[in-house]
């Protein structure tokens, strides 16, 4: 025989966290930012602009959106009808991605907000979604930072809302909150306008509180200057991509659950001891090669075929060297199938 | 006294291009229930029973050399299994199809019974009966196996293949039926098509390979 039936206990499902650097090539923090001027002129340019990391414009890292209940800082689409217009589609999508509910309005930190910046981390860059704790995003604006991180590290029990895991997003670097109190902003690494935004882990987005980071920087801001003019086009999503230019560094880790299927390969002593290798065969009858394979024979592993009822090769795997197995031998070989 | 060695071999493995196409189908075939090991690669020339350092040293050109990665075409790889026979064999068992090469003419019909030699104890066709694999399945208008009639052999049988493209198909029986193909564009301005098949005892693990062409008729 050489197939042999696996048992129930041969295999074991297991289920792991992998995290890596977010950015192209695993990188964890993203140093130069970049706006396509096509992109930005596009039709589409209107509702967001994607940030590339270099001026190859390969690889987008994210996209900044501006999103305004109102309609404001972007022109309208009809000026016969008011209110209507790319950040009023964008606050409208991400209202109803985030929060479910049409009559919602978006809080930051308890505090409400007719307005936020949108960070969308593109599809390529993260695995499943982001890692809380890993963020630390760096805005400048002239002589003014500020480092915001989540406040996953901090808090006892973890809220949810229609976009999965909901964390503020405060004052701090890698998870470490910084409490503002001191310069004039909040507790726990709040502003005074309340937190700086939502991290949404499981959509890879952030959302900023423009009311926070437009705020004094003795209110915990760096004067954004968040532009809300009806039927004007105000370059808000520019506006903050300017923070991260002028900051430089945005950092965070993407995060994936694998799941493994180990299989438990159990070569028995008196199993797989002879092989069907035509170097093993001499001559054209069958005869082995050696007349000490008669009664001592040794084959050597080196390849593990996983099959269905059907006989049909699913899966294979390689050993690194070759393993040998006689009469005298048993051999325990995990596999491990990622799916 | 010293540790024993109680390490694992661990290693990952590779979906096949079949077991991805049957895991897309998403019908409950793919399903690991059984695993069979190979020793693809290894050349047992190179085994020294004579070795003058000792039987420890039998089989030193072997056992440290690196092994290619593993190869997701199914019928490349897994080729040579290792298989458990009593001990005291003295005679591996091989399979006989009566053809060392196959040519068979467009539209023409062949009937392969194989032959297990030297398996339990005399010359016999295998209880499991045997596997066959066409290299392309467009060389043939019929490619069936008949003589073995459990539900997995039967739903092999009449799975389906990719129609006009070149892709292989297998399929289990104690009598491998083919009927080449009618099909004039296939050959182009060529007079034959090659394909390769593969037919492997599915209790023995003897396997062969026989070239096969199909020629013009006109």
């Amino acid at each position: 025989m050489s197939f042999k039936a696996f048992e129930t206990d041969d295999f074991v499902v297991s289920a792991d966290s992998i995290t890596a650097g977010l950015w192209t090539g695993n990188s964890p923090e993203l140093t130069a930012f970049y706006t396509s001027s096509t992109q930005v002129a596009s039709s589409n340019g209107a509702y967001y602009i994607n940030v590339y990391n270099s001026e190859s414009y390969e690889d987008i890292q994210f996209a900044i959106a501006y999103g305004d209940v109102d309609g404001s800082g972007s022109l309208e689409f009809d000026s016969a009808v008011a209110g209507k217009s790319p950040s009023s589609t964008n606050y409208g999508q991400y209202r109803t991605l985030v929060l479910g509910d049409e009559n919602a309005e978006f809080a930051f930190g308890g505090v409400t907000a007719p307005n936020f910046y949108a960070i969308s981390i593109d599809r390529n860059r993260y695995k499943e979604g982001l890692f809380p704790g890993s963020t630390t995003l760096d805005l400048k604006v002239g002589s003014n930072t500020i480092s915001l991180t989540d406040n996953s590290q901090v808090v006892t029990s973890v809220e949810f809302n229609d976009a999965g895991r909901v964390f503020q997003l405060v004052s701090g670097s890698a998870g470490t909150v910084v409490d503002t109190t001191s310069t004039g902003g909040g507790t726990n690494g709040y502003s005074a306008s309340g937190s700086y935004g939502l991290f949404l882990p499981d959509i890879a987005t952030y959302l900023l509180n423009p009311s926070a980071l437009d705020a004094a920087v003795s209110d915990g801001g760096i004067l954004l200057s968040t532009t809300r003019g009806d039927n004007v086009d105000s370059a808000n999503a520019g506006r903050l991509y300017n923070a991260f230019v002028d900051a430089a560094s945005f950092t965070a880790n993407s995060e994936e659950t694998i799941t493994s299927d180990f299989i438990f390969v159990r070569p028995r002593s008196s199993e797989f001891n002879y092989s069907e290798n035509p170097s093993f065969i001499s001559g054209s009858t069958g005869e082995v090669l050696y007349s000490s394979f008669i009664n001592n024979p040794t084959t050597y592993i080196t390849t593990v075929g996983l099959y269905n009822n059907s006989s049909e090769l699913l899966a294979v795997a390689k050993l690194s060297t070759p393993l040998p197995k006689d009469f005298t031998k048993e051999a325990l070989v995990r596999v491990k199938l990622d799916f | 006294m010293g540790y024993l060695n109680n390490s694992v071999v661990t290693v990952d493995a590779i979906l096949t291009t079949r077991g991805r196409q049957l895991l897309a189908q998403n019908d409950g075939s793919f399903i690991i229930t059984q695993f069979a090991l190979a020793d693809d690669e290894i050349d047992y020339t190179l085994y020294n029973p004579e070795h003058p350092s000792g039987s420890a040293y039998y089989g030193q050109a072997i056992e440290g050399m690196p092994l290619l990665e593993a190869f997701p075409n199914e019928t490349q790889i897994m080729k040579y299994k290792l298989t458990t026979l009593p001990r005291g064999t003295a005679k591996m068992p091989i399979l006989d199809v009566g053809y060392t090469n196959i040519v068979i003419k467009q539209g023409a019909s062949l009937a392969i019974t194989p032959q297990t030699l030297n398996y339990l104890g005399g010359n016999q066709s295998e209880t499991s009966g045997y596997t066959a694999t066409i290299s392309d399945v467009r060389l043939f208008n019929t490619f069936d196996g008949v003589g073995i009639n459990t539900a997995d052999a039967t739903a092999l049988n009449t799975s389906t293949t990719t129609l006009g493209t070149n892709v292989s198909k297998t399929v289990v029986g104690t009598t491998i039926n083919l009927t080449a193909t009618t099909v004039n564009t296939l050959f182009g301005s060529n007079t034959s098509l090659s394909a390769t098949l593969v037919i492997e005892g599915r209790d023995s693990g003897a396997r062969i390979q026989v070239p096969v062409s199909v020629t013009k008729v006109s």
